[in-house]
């Protein structure tokens, strides 16, 4: 009945990029040998025209590996080429862009199946607009000004009557006196609205100061990106929420069912004497055998949860546990797609089937719950130490209170990070930190879990199937096998333990065997320790073109500017004077913790007054003496390692500090490299509080290091740069090879985030000294007297 | 009298007997049966070492009087030992100060103007100018330094001078200015006899390129002990060395000795067998053990390192460098010889907080190798104590620190080299050229106060005849990831180390424990 009514008959398929378009594309040419001619309907993207991304979005898909197989991929080729063409259209533009080619293609069409959506449940109120509503929409209108009247298959989904109870029938959706193209308009034009609003100040200022206290060091460009990326954020979010508020108001669980059920409306509305029939699938899960059993594509609905709960991440869950969850393989969706294809209404009354399980095979919300917990003690998923995850068992609370729950816990964890990036204390909280971002997103994505899905485990209806069985009873016998779609022919049990949830879980690439090959060996032998990094050095050595850039402070050497400058100023002054002097410096100590916070420059400006009147000739002397008193000693053995491989390496290597040069060359004398770090005015032979130039921290860093690397030929996409602080982002950002040597919370988390290296370097044990001079000692004795 | 060493065999009335801990102390029972050597008592010093000097001087051996050397217009240098000699640091005043002053004075009436004097330091870490002004004493400090009083730089590559080849192809290098000088005055302390004679200038005024000749594991394998020149490869070489230098240039030695009173009247307990503790010792050893128990590692280390040593001179002999050094190894003999009859299967010693090498700084694990299996296990004559295959018994707490400015290269050594291999030999193959040749550490031993980047191979060397000798090396309360990369065995208690021993040694091993320091050296027969 199915391949006969469709032989000769050209097809035209939107959303063949997409999963369900695939699998009726790839069901076509597989069992309905005969057909003339499919259609793909693929808009050019900016970066593939629609050719390139038939091949590859489509054609390269593992979809048809079936197929492949069974002609050789030759064969597949040409079969590829007999059957397939290429129609640009744009569901975007009114009149769908096409091109007198085009035009020409969607004439000859007989059937048009129409399966482009954006699927997901938290897409951006205007995008699901666009697409889900105005794009059923243009097709219509364009198919009518085409002059020709092919079957239209809409897909569309069994929500779209919102969140009933009882049964739903195959009729039109819930109607709540909307008006389609009005609330086409007012969604489509919110981005406008919405991102004016995001520029108001009270938002910007808002956003800016978020943005400040994350990157603040790192200098104004960096806070700027960031504050746009958090506007950019902010705008998606508003339009996320402004769908789901609106989509909730009207009865509806999501912006994707309701902008479905506006399509639908539209659609009748507008098909006129174009036949019509709507095929509303309801979750379509991995396919049960065709083309191969478990394909899927893309995380949808049901994965994610069901892998929250292989691993743990999910202790609970809220739902009705006797509630029917509709689930349908997606080959028994292309095959109702393609009876439904085949029978053209014999009028212009629309006809709606319900691709659905629940009456045939009605499957419970505890049933899955069940299968999971059996499929996961069979197979259990694996911790990094590979221990098998215990699973858990659920009590199905309401959705309120779990998700109150979680909102609790996030507050919590959030306030705690906010504590803990504000602690003066550096690299030590850097862990502390990392284990709060990680908690934080575990936490997101279970909240994030309860308001996306958590109405779908609430539903308390069942999909009225009449019209989709009576199409079953017409196929005959022969068929039944080539396109089976009543969903009493198959077991839930089979379904979940041989085909669902081993699909899921190879496609999280979730760890499942307990280690690679065997058990842990036990072996206490020492394992070498490796360095991606020395491996990068090793790569690149003999070059010549090749920077290594070292911060100083906290990088190589474990202090700064402040207690460099309290040595020598102890160095320099009698016994007598220090409190006074201690208690002036303890004072000022606050604000300068502050400024530091804010901007590494401004608290280099504002500390270097210290030096004001000092005499350089005596700050240099006692700069050199630091050198064996502060800075060897509390030097990282590992970074002076690291500077002379590079050396070895014949790399380029040049300490970047804001560090004055009275502490800092006698450095890098010794290390014999090159230096810039900052240098103070002289007045009357006397050092002034000012610098010569600006303090090389955030965007200047970046600036001196690009100037640098212009002057001297060095090809930073080779280089490598170490730092330790958020304030060297912008130089850390510059360098093909950025390592981020015992970072503070804040550089951790962007490192973290962009996958850079971390190390931690330590000083040798035992050399932690107060930054001060012995004071027993005849050496200090004798300077103060000098 | 003093009295001379002991040999005593532990019986129910022994007491327990001390054992040095890094920076802390141990009292332990051993078996009955075992026994215990202890040094000689300190001899009595020269009652006047001024006069004493003046005679060396004006009477010296196998040499015309240092007075008819010296006139005007000449070039002279005086050399002398760093403070890596005595252990501990020599309460003010050291003997190299009076000998230097006796010297300056005697050239000053000659009316010498160019006159240098150079710390001998060899590959050892430049001293801090407190530190040298401990040795020399203010005056000359005040007057010479810096100018006319520094410090030897054997990476100078101005300074160094190539001498010439020995017999057996020895490479010679001496610093420049000692080798263009009419007379080099070598001022020396001898604490035990691996020190002075010809080794004093062919390694204290030499660079790595002469140094490497006999500072190898070759060498030192073949020198049982270095404590003993006439049994030392060590010291052939050194000699051949020194006669080479001898020939260049006319080298006046002056060699002191000290007795062995190491600890001042507070560690009184320390230098005094526990057979003659008396209340106020057991007091004093309760007070410091609390202390050392409890107190942070750097407090303890402030505390132990301000110690100076009562040391009295012995004797002081000047003239030919054969002459005088065999009357100064008499004269250390005598204060630090004790037979002992046959070796036995364990050997027990406590390893003390400082070395030659920590002056100032803790001692890092590399160093406490060198100490125990290097120092302490090579003062024999004859043969070890320990036999063949027997089991050496340290106690050290050896903790995972390191000097961050003396040591550079040891934190190096031991991160990378020992992860690598403990085997001296493949160390030298691999690594000796590397770690010589370092620019960094080159640096730091020129310009800061870093031991020579080759230095940490040296400490390790020293032990290796230890290492070859023993069937098993176990260290006592040490840190055992350390222990561990080292190489060696670990035992909580000394009780549980003998268990450790067993298996090497049976059941009822002999046992001697050597109470050093006091240093002392065992006379094997």
């Amino acid at each position: 009945m199915i391949a006969d009514a469709l032989r000769g008959k050209t097809i035209l398929v939107t959303g063949s990029t997409g999963f369900l378009g695939k699998s009726i594309v790839e069901k076509c040419l597989r069992s309905i040998p005969d057909i003339a001619r499919i259609n793909l309907a693929i808009r050019s993207s900016a970066r593939r025209p629609a050719g390139e991304r038939l091949q590859r979005e489509v054609l390269s898909s593992p979809a048809f590996k079936r197929l492949k197989d069974q002609l050789g991929e030759d064969g597949f080729a040409k079969l590829a080429r007999e059957k397939l063409a290429v129609v640009e259209i744009d569901l975007g533009r009114d009149g769908l862009g096409l091109s007198e080619q085009g035009r020409e293609q969607l004439r000859a069409c007989d059937v048009v199946i129409h399966s482009a959506a954006a699927v997901e449940f938290d897409n951006p109120a205007d995008l699901s607009a666009q697409t889900n509503l105005l794009g059923a929409a243009r097709l219509v209108e364009a198919l009518k000004a085409s002059g020709v009247r092919p079957h239209l298959v809409h897909i569309s989904t069994a929500y779209v009557g919102g969140m009933l109870r009882g049964q739903v029938r195959e009729e039109s959706p819930l109607d709540p006196g909307l008006n389609w193209r009005h609330e086409a308009e007012v969604l489509t034009r919110l981005r406008g609205p919405v991102e004016e609003e995001s520029r108001r100040p009270e938002v910007l200022n808002r956003l800016n100061r978020e943005a400040r206290s994350r990157m603040g060091p790192a200098g104004t460009p960096a806070v700027a990106r960031a504050t746009e990326r958090l506007r950019d954020r902010w705008v998606k979010d508003r339009l996320i929420e402004r769908g789901r508020v609106h989509a909730n108001a009207m009865g509806f669980s999501d912006i994707y069912s309701f902008t479905k059920a506006m399509a639908e409306h539209a659609v009748v509305e507008l098909h006129g004497d174009i036949p019509l029939s709507i095929v509303r699938p309801s979750i379509i899960e991995s396919a049960l055998d065709e083309p191969s059993p478990g394909w899927l594509e893309g995380f949808r609905m049901a994965e994610p949860l069901i892998l929250a709960f292989g691993r743990g991440v999910l202790q609970d869950f809220s739902g009705l546990p006797d509630s029917l969850l509709d689930i349908i393989p997606a080959d028994f969706v292309v095959n109702t797609v393609l009876a439904v294809a085949a029978n053209r209404p014999p009028d212009a009354e629309p006809r709606v089937y319900h691709a659905a399980s629940g009456t045939r095979n009605p499957l419970r919300f505890r049933r899955i719950v069940n299968e999971a917990d059996h499929y996961f003690t069979e197979h259990p998923l694996r911790d990094r130490y590979g221990q098998a995850i215990g699973t858990p068992s659920w009590t199905y609370p309401t959705r309120q209170e779990m998700a109150t729950r979680a909102r609790t816990a996030l507050r919590f964890v959030e306030a705690a990070q906010w504590v803990v990036e504000r602690l003066p204390l550096g690299a030590s909280v850097a862990q502390m930190s990392d284990d709060l971002t990680a908690e934080r997103d575990r936490l997101d994505r279970g909240l994030n879990l309860i308001q996306l899905y958590g109405v779908y485990t609430e539903v308390d209806c069942i999909f009225d199937t009449r019209h989709v069985m009576e199409l079953w009873d017409q196929v005959p016998a022969a068929e039944r096998k080539t396109f089976p779609f009543d969903p009493a022919l198959y077991d839930w049990t089979h379904y979940f333990q041989d085909v669902h949830f081993p699909t899921v879980v190879r496609m999280s690439r979730a760890e499942t065997v307990a280690r690679k090959g065997k058990q842990p060996s036990g072996s206490t032998s020492p394992k070498a320790e490796t360095s991606s990094v020395r491996a990068a050095i090793e790569r690149r050595s003999g070059r010549n073109d090749v920077l290594a850039v070292f911060d100083v402070d906290g990088t190589l050497v474990e202090t700064n500017v402040v207690e460099y400058f309290l040595w020598m100023r102890l160095r320099a002054q009698p016994l007598e004077d220090w409190p006074a002097f201690m208690a002036d410096m303890l004072r000022k100590g606050p604000r300068w913790l502050f400024l530091e916070r804010r901007s590494r420059a401004e608290f280099q400006r504002s500390f270097y007054r210290e030096y004001d009147r000092l005499d350089p000739e005596v700050m240099k002397r006692l700069g050199r003496e630091a050198l064996d008193a502060v800075t060897l000693r509390r030097i990282y053995p590992e970074g002076m390692r690291r500077i002379r491989e590079h050396k070895r390496a014949g790399h380029r290597v040049l300490l970047l500090t804001g560090a004055l040069d009275v502490v800092v060359e006698p450095l890098a004398e010794l290390l014999d490299v090159e230096v810039d770090c900052a240098h103070l005015l002289l007045k009357d032979g006397r050092l002034t509080g000012d610098l010569q130039s600006p303090p090389p921290a955030g965007e200047a860093r970046s600036a001196l290091l690009e100037e640098y690397a212009e002057r001297n030929g060095v090809a930073l996409a080779e280089s490598f740069a170490y730092a330790d602080s958020l304030s060297d982002l912008p130089m850390l950002e510059m360098v093909g090879t950025p390592v981020a040597v015992n970072p503070d919370a804040r550089l951790s988390q962007v490192a973290g985030q962009r996958g850079w290296r971390v190390e931690r370097w330590r000083m040798a044990p035992g050399n932690w000294r107060l930054p001060m001079p012995d004071p027993r000692s005849p050496e200090y004795l004798e300077a103060v007297r000098r | 009298m003093p009295r001379p060493g002991a040999v005593i065999e532990v019986d129910r009335n022994t007491p327990p007997v001390l054992f040095h801990f890094g920076e802390g102390i141990r009292l332990e029972k051993l078996p009955l049966g075992a026994r215990i050597v202890y040094p000689p008592d300190p001899l009595e010093p020269i009652a006047h070492p001024e006069r004493a000097i003046k005679r060396a001087l004006a009477k010296p051996l196998e040499d015309d009087p240092l007075k008819s050397l010296l006139r005007r217009g000449m070039k002279l240098t005086i050399a002398f030992d760093d403070l890596s000699l005595p252990l501990p640091p020599m309460a003010a005043p050291d003997v190299r100060q009076l000998v230097m002053e006796e010297v300056i004075d005697m050239a000053a009436e000659a009316g010498i103007d160019d006159l240098h004097i150079i710390a001998a330091l060899g590959l050892h870490r430049r001293m801090t100018e407190d530190e040298l002004r401990h040795i020399v004493g203010e005056r000359i400090f005040s007057t010479f330094h810096p100018d006319r009083l520094y410090q030897h730089d054997g990476e100078d590559p101005e300074n160094n001078v190539y001498v010439g080849k020995t017999a057996k192809g020895e490479e010679v290098t001496l610093n420049r200015r000692a080798a263009e000088s009419d007379l080099v005055i070598y001022v020396n302390l001898t604490l035990v006899p691996m020190d002075g004679g010809h080794k004093s200038m062919s390694t204290g005024l030499a660079s790595f390129r002469s140094i490497r000749v006999h500072h190898n594991a070759k060498t030192l394998l073949a020198s049982r002990s270095y404590m003993n020149p006439p049994d030392s490869a060590l010291h052939h070489s050194c000699i051949r060395q020194g006669q080479l230098i001898e020939d260049t240039v006319r080298v006046f030695h002056i060699e002191t000795t000290v007795n062995n009173h190491a600890f001042p009247a507070i560690a009184n307990f320390m230098q005094k067998r526990e057979t003659d503790w008396t209340a106020q010792d057991q007091a004093m050893f309760l007070a410091t053990k609390q202390m050392t128990d409890l107190a942070p590692p750097a407090f303890k280390r402030n505390v132990f390192h301000a110690m100076r040593a009562p040391y009295g001179m012995t004797a002081v002999h000047a003239g030919q460098v054969d002459a005088v050094h065999d009357k100064t190894l008499e004269a250390v003999h005598k204060q630090i010889n004790v037979p002992v009859e046959g070796q036995t299967d364990i050997v027990t010693m406590g390893v003390p907080y400082l070395g030659p090498y920590n002056v100032n700084a803790p001692m890092n694990p590399i160093l406490v190798v060198c100490m125990g299996l290097g120092y302490l296990f090579n003062f024999y004559r004859n043969k070890p104590v320990l036999r063949k295959g027997g089991v050496l018994i340290l106690t050290h707490p050896c903790r995972y620190e390191f000097d961050a400015v003396q040591h550079p290269s040891y934190i190096d050594y031991y991160d990378e080299v020992l992860a690598d291999t403990t085997d001296p030999i493949a160390i030298e193959e691999k690594y000796e050229v590397r770690f010589a040749e370092d620019p960094w550490f080159r640096q730091l031993y020129r310009k800061s106060h870093a031991y020579h980047g080759i230095h940490p191979h040296y400490a390790w060397i020293w032990a290796a005849h230890a290492m070859e000798h023993a069937g098993d090396i176990i260290f006592v309360g040490a840190d055992r990831d350390v222990v561990h990369r080292l190489g060696f065995k670990c035992a909580t208690t000394l009780e549980d180390a003998f268990e450790m021993a067993e298996q090497t040694v049976g059941r009822y091993p002999s046992i001697t424990h050597l109470r050093m320091p006091p240093i002392m050296l065992a006379d094997v027969e």
